[in-house]
């Protein structure tokens, strides 16, 4: 698939790509019906990273918005409890249900913080977002090792979540919900004798699990725990990752998506400029589609709107012309993340 | 991709089912502008039609049991249908056996789904027997030797019922199998730490074996991690243990020059060095020399990074002088 049109970007595609998967998608996504938010939100921040965000109408802008506060889930009307605060994936569960089951019925955290990401990228002022209630959500969440569960329902506990936990906590300027000392001994317990951080301690040490593990660090401004022998060998961990794209762990195959996972990583760790920027580019473009759109993990496979979305993050953070700037902490664009700190000083002059 | 939809030509709709009219569906509330719409089957509203239904007035009885296995085949990632297939589990007192039955043959369909891992963790839990966890992770990772989730799952059984006697056997076979397994070196690691430990005798054990398996494939960033790993509890540190230095002094002699040996040589000299060690030839400019070399011509796609920790070694010099 090396050709000459695929060493560029296939920008107006990609524009079309991620307004399809807006709108409607076909029945062999049913297993993606309770995540419709992250596609959502790789949508409309893959729109954004293209500078395209006005191709989304003033309509469907609104449309989005209202969806997604339509999954915002409330404290429970008899006794106020928030414990199931935050945003659902999807309405599949969205239904009123009595005080014994009102628990079926909750948000999840990886759900929130794509939504939240998403009311960024569009421009809302998260007015009719609950704040105080998604916050005692997320602390409902934290477990007692210091990570935190995606649900209040039965779910796994892992570092995705204190990940997500950590973005959710700093996209509403408010920590209560998250204790900073118990999820850092928790990240540095996941840190493995090769020195990447796995997603449960003494688990394999992996490309995504580090990143949110770092990004955590860095939003809490944690990342100082880490002594300097620690974070030298991290760095080394991270640029082994380069085979021409990025792998997630050692002997695994290259696959697109860590482009961003480790790239950020390497950003937030002072040293992407390390790396080899044409040969991370050059594998990257080759899992482009450049007729119909939207990127795959390999060459030559079926895209996705997450590939899609983190191939672009990860082209942008080494500096592709025609992209916006990704703040890699939050993984939102800089114009969004600019929206966000404009939202934190009203809030601050509210108080 | 699980929806098989109309194809399946014996499926009646709940809707259709004279034993289910009593109850009223309930249909997805969307809004009434929604985005990111999934084009579903019929099937797939129905049977989530009245899964919301039993959902809404609590039903705890058999058939709704027998609809969450028809959700959760449509959707193997609805963790609400999952909870809720518990708890219809534990209020009816079901043979929690033929649920791990039914569970395995999920795992086996939906290998890399968090939420039929984390269902068959709560029944072991439940049953506090783990003695099929063994064969069931074994099972996927022969599939795939690098599952994430079947790694987790086996090392929490483990973990949690003391299951180490033979780990140490099925780690040698994976790694005989591939010694690039990345996820069995570090189960390797993890048998150590937790069960064997890391007695001196124990050290040397295990460093034979690694160099064992480095002569085999030099180039192996696995065992060259996992050599550094069992250093860490070595008190003479990296640079310190003869036979692991002699061992990559003969490689390096040999004409070897992959950048995991050469980057160890690295770590040596600034191990050497932080330890004031002024007369090793572990020093500064065999550091350099090294770094040199990577950049330049073996390991070029860090050209930048070897370059950067040259610095680190040229400023060690100027301190020096
Ligand atoms: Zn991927």
């Amino acid at each position: 698939m090396i050709n000459e049109e695929n060493k560029e970007l296939a920008h107006r595609q990609h524009v079309k790509y991620f307004m399809r998967f807006l709108n409607i998608l076909p029945s062999s996504l049913s297993s993606h019906d309770s995540t419709r938010v992250t596609i959502a939100y790789f949508s409309v921040a893959g729109l954004d990273v293209l500078g395209s965000i006005t191709s989304i109408s003033i309509e469907l802008r609104s449309r989005i918005i209202d969806w997604l506060y339509l999954l915002q889930v409330q404290p429970r009307k008899s006794d106020g409890d928030m414990s199931t605060c935050g945003f659902q994936g999807s309405s599949t569960i969205n239904i009123e249900l009595d005080n014994a089951n009102s628990h079926y019925r909750c948000g999840h955290l990886a759900m929130t913080y794509t939504a939240l990401c998403t009311l960024l990228a569009l421009g809302d002022d998260l007015s009719r977002v609950n704040r105080k209630a998604i916050i005692n959500g997320v602390k409902a969440l934290q477990t007692e090792e210091g990570n935190f569960s995606a649900t209040l329902s039965g779910c796994e506990s892992d570092m995705r979540f204190v990940y997500c936990a950590a973005c959710i906590s700093y996209i509403l300027n408010d920590w209560s919900g998250f204790n900073v000392e118990k999820a850092t001994d928790y990240i540095i317990k996941c840190m493995g004798y090769d020195y990447g951080i796995a997603q449960c301690p003494e688990l394999e040490s992996h490309g995504g699990t580090t990143y949110c593990a770092l990004a955590t660090l860095s939003l809490t401004n944690r990342l100082d725990k880490l002594s300097e022998y620690q974070m030298d060998s991290l760095r080394r961990w991270l640029v082994f990752r380069q085979v021409d794209g990025f792998q997630g762990r050692p002997n695994k195959p290259v696959d697109t998506c860590y482009s961003f996972w480790v790239g950020a990583s390497l950003k937030m760790l002072d040293i992407l400029h390390l790396t080899n920027y044409n040969s991370n580019k050059r594998y990257v473009y080759e899992t482009q589609d450049y007729v119909v759109g939207g990127f795959s993990k390999w060459p030559d496979t079926c895209t996705d709107p997450m590939h899609t979305y983190l191939g672009l993050a990860g082209l942008s953070l080494i500096g592709e012309s025609g992209l916006l700037e990704i703040v890699p902490t939050l993984n939102i664009t800089r114009r969004a993340y600019d929206h966000l700190k404009s939202l934190h000083q009203k809030w601050d002059s509210e108080l | 991709m699980s929806d098989s939809g109309d194809s399946d030509i014996t499926w009646i709709f709940y809707k259709d089912r004279p034993e289910w009219s009593d109850v009223t569906p309930v249909p997805e509330n969307d809004g009434s502008k929604p985005v990111v719409v999934i084009a579903h089957s019929e099937k797939f509203e129905d049977v989530y039609d009245y899964f919301r239904a039993i959902l809404q007035t609590n039903e705890k009885s058999e058939r709704a049991l027998h609809l969450t296995k028809d959700a959760v085949e449509l959707n193997p990632a609805n963790y609400t249908v999952w909870q809720y297939r518990r708890d219809l589990l534990q209020a009816l007192g079901t043979d929690l056996r033929s649920e791990l039955d039914y569970v395995e043959a999920v795992i086996k369909q939906s290998p890399k789904n968090y939420q039929v891992w984390h269902h068959r963790r709560v029944l072991v839990e439940w049953l506090q027997d783990s003695n099929l966890e063994l064969e069931l992770t074994h099972d996927a990772l022969l599939q795939d030797p690098k599952n994430y989730h079947a790694w987790q799952h086996r090392q929490w059984a483990i973990k949690t019922f003391g299951l180490f006697e033979k780990e140490m056997e099925f780690v040698d076979n994976l790694i005989t199998d591939d010694v690039r397994n990345n996820s069995a070196w570090n189960q390797r690691y993890f048998v150590m730490n937790n069960h064997l430990g890391w007695s001196d005798m124990n050290v040397q054990k295990e460093i034979c074996y690694t160099l064992e398996k480095i002569k085999f494939v030099k180039n192996n960033e696995s065992a060259w991690n996992y050599l550094r790993g069992v250093l860490l509890h070595d008190s003479k540190g990296l640079s310190g243990n003869t036979e692991v230095t002699s061992f990559c002094e003969e490689l390096y002699s040999n004409k070897c020059r992959s950048p995991y040996l050469m980057a160890f040589l690295i770590d040596i000299c600034d191990e050497a060095i932080k330890k004031g060690e002024i007369n090793s030839s572990y020093n500064a400019e065999k550091a350099l020399d090294l770094c040199q070399a990577l950049a330049t011509k073996y390991d070029k796609i860090r050209c930048k990074y070897w370059n950067f920790i040259a610095e680190k070694f040229r400023k060690y010099q100027s301190n020096q002088d």
